[in-house]
């Protein structure tokens, strides 16, 4: 396989955007031809989840394509659940890896605020098994919630531990002008005084409000090039270097041990072994926090942290910006927000920023290795990336 | 009618699934008319649970108890709860009921009280 770089990044502010999905997907591609220099482009990439249900937009990449005038390169839509970002990431990997193209846009976009929360809450949902959990009205913090209690009971997490998440990620949120939220929240706010209970209700117990992604609306892009592409730019040298895929049962209940998420694992092992790294080795780390409890479950999974001592890790401030293993800084999906389609490129693009040093305040120091995890499904469908700055 | 919830019995290998496997995850075999239906215990115990909030729009009410349930059989299924005070550990009676109602659908599952 050949070498694979990452030559330009693109995002549009998440939140609420009044302008049509294929935009959404098109703005951050222009913008990461803008940064690379490179617009000669084989192949498009468009990850989404929810055109067809939620935007009336099918066969969103032709649109696309032809918004940016790249006709015409090849261009297909990546549906892969919230995991559609990295997947689409993967198709890209291969393209380049394998010599069929040079240059490959991978794009991210959602429009998921057109519908109302309990619309957009119904709609991933449908990612579920349709006999085994569809038809009970489970949502994905009913997932969530269910792993969490098991969490709790077996390896001591309390809500405060999910709540340190929660205040964590949201006021990284604060460094970076393109994230969803944009206000600072405090333990007391959300936990301990007599107005938390309203502050924070209940979504499924014992998840909170706060523990929550918002719904959000964005977009994001990373363009992938050959080495002899990348020799030619003036951009710093980050490698793609380790691709890591997983799947698991689709329905939740059916798992061997319920605390455990082995897809994380099996994707990450996969990402650090073909990247030639170990997890202690990353640097600077964003993982699938589309409820608190999963960044805490990740993070042991993907080797961060031994099974049961994430929590532990989060107490001593070694996930925080300037801890030792940094994750989220960018606000994560709890504050940067969740456009499903998007976020596993959002996550990329965040990292390749950390990884060229242009991350500005929520800059980690020497950042050399860089890792992401997004997470389909409730862990069926699991991507995990390594990326490497070069010179 | 009398209405049951079925597991797929692999007639190869012993191996019990549910939901429907087109292939055995036991032993692989690629012919699924190797399965037999059997209906599935409705005894168990509650593993973990959850009162969800945000339900979607045709849920007429303020919150809904679900549960993933260990049958005395061994399968794990979610199912809804008709439990107001839910324990981890507690032995539960399932019956199939209408879980959820949509304009010409009535969808039915298993839902769960106390034993």
């Amino acid at each position: 396989m050949r070498d694979v770089f990452v030559a330009g990044i693109g995002i549009t502010s998440f939140g609420r955007l009044e302008y049509p999905l294929a935009e959404i997907a098109a703005y951050p591609a222009m913008m990461a031809m803008q940064d690379s220099g490179v617009s000669s482009v084989d192949q498009v990439y468009v990850a989404n989840m929810g055109g067809a249900r939620l935007n009336h937009q099918t066969a969103l990449a032709s649109a696309v394509v032809d918004t940016l005038s790249l006709t015409p390169a090849g261009a297909a839509t990546i549906e892969n659940g919230p995991a559609s970002g990295a997947a689409a990431i993967k198709e890209g990997f291969l393209a380049v890896a394998s010599g069929m193209h040079d240059v490959v846009l991978v794009t991210g976009a959602e429009r998921m605020r057109e519908v109302n929360a309990l619309d957009a809450t119904d709609f991933v949902a449908t990612l579920t098994h349709p006999i085994a959990e569809y038809i009970y009205g489970v949502t994905l913090p009913a997932h969530a919630a269910m792993f969490t209690r098991l969490y709790m009971d077996k390896y001591g997490v309390t809500e405060r531990h999910l709540a340190m998440v929660g205040v964590k990620n949201q006021n990284n949120a604060m460094r970076n002008e393109f994230a969803h939220l944009q206000q600072p929240i405090t333990i007391d706010g959300v936990l301990d005084s007599p107005e938390a209970f309203t502050n924070n209700p209940f979504v499924a117990e014992p998840l909170r409000f706060f523990d929550c992604c918002p719904v959000s609306d964005g977009g994001a892009c990373i363009m992938l090039v050959s080495a002899d592409v990348m020799k030619g730019l003036d951009r710093p040298a980050v490698r793609l270097a380790g691709v890591g895929q997983a799947t698991d049962s689709h329905t939740v209940a059916e798992r061997e041990d319920p605390t455990e998420l082995p897809a994380v694992r099996l994707a990450a092992a996969q990402s650090f072994g073909m990247a030639g790294v170990e997890p202690q080795d990353v640097d600077v780390a964003e993982l699938h926090d589309a409820f608190t409890i999963l960044e805490i479950a990740e993070s042991e999974e993907v080797g961060f942290f031994a099974k049961g001592e994430g929590h532990l890790a989060l107490e001593k401030g070694e996930t925080e910006l300037g801890g030792v293993m940094p994750i989220n800084v960018s606000g994560g999906l709890k504050g940067r927000g969740h456009p499903v389609g998007a976020t596993g490129i959002a996550q990329a693009y965040e990292i390749v920023h950390q990884l060229r040093g242009e991350a500005g305040d929520r800059q980690v120091a020497d950042a050399r290795i860089g890792f992401t995890c997004n997470f389909g499904g409730f862990g069926n469908n699991v991507l995990a990336l390594t990326f490497v700055r070069e010179g | 009618m009398e209405r049951n919830i079925y597991g797929y019995h692999c007639r190869e290998c012993d191996t019990l699934h549910y939901p429907f496997r087109m292939r055995c995850k036991g032993c692989g075999q690629n012919d699924f008319f190797e399965f037999d239906s059997v209906a599935l215990p409705t005894h168990g115990r509650l593993l973990t649970f959850t009162f969800v909030h945000n339900l979607p729009a045709e849920y007429e009410v303020a919150r809904l108890g679900l549960g993933v349930v260990e049958l005395d059989n061994g399968i794990r299924m979610l199912g809804q709860l008709d439990i107001a005070d839910p324990v981890m550990g507690m032995e539960v009676e399932g019956r199939v009921g209408v879980v959820r109602r949509e304009t010409y659908d009535d969808f039915h599952g298993m839902v769960f009280t106390a034993a």
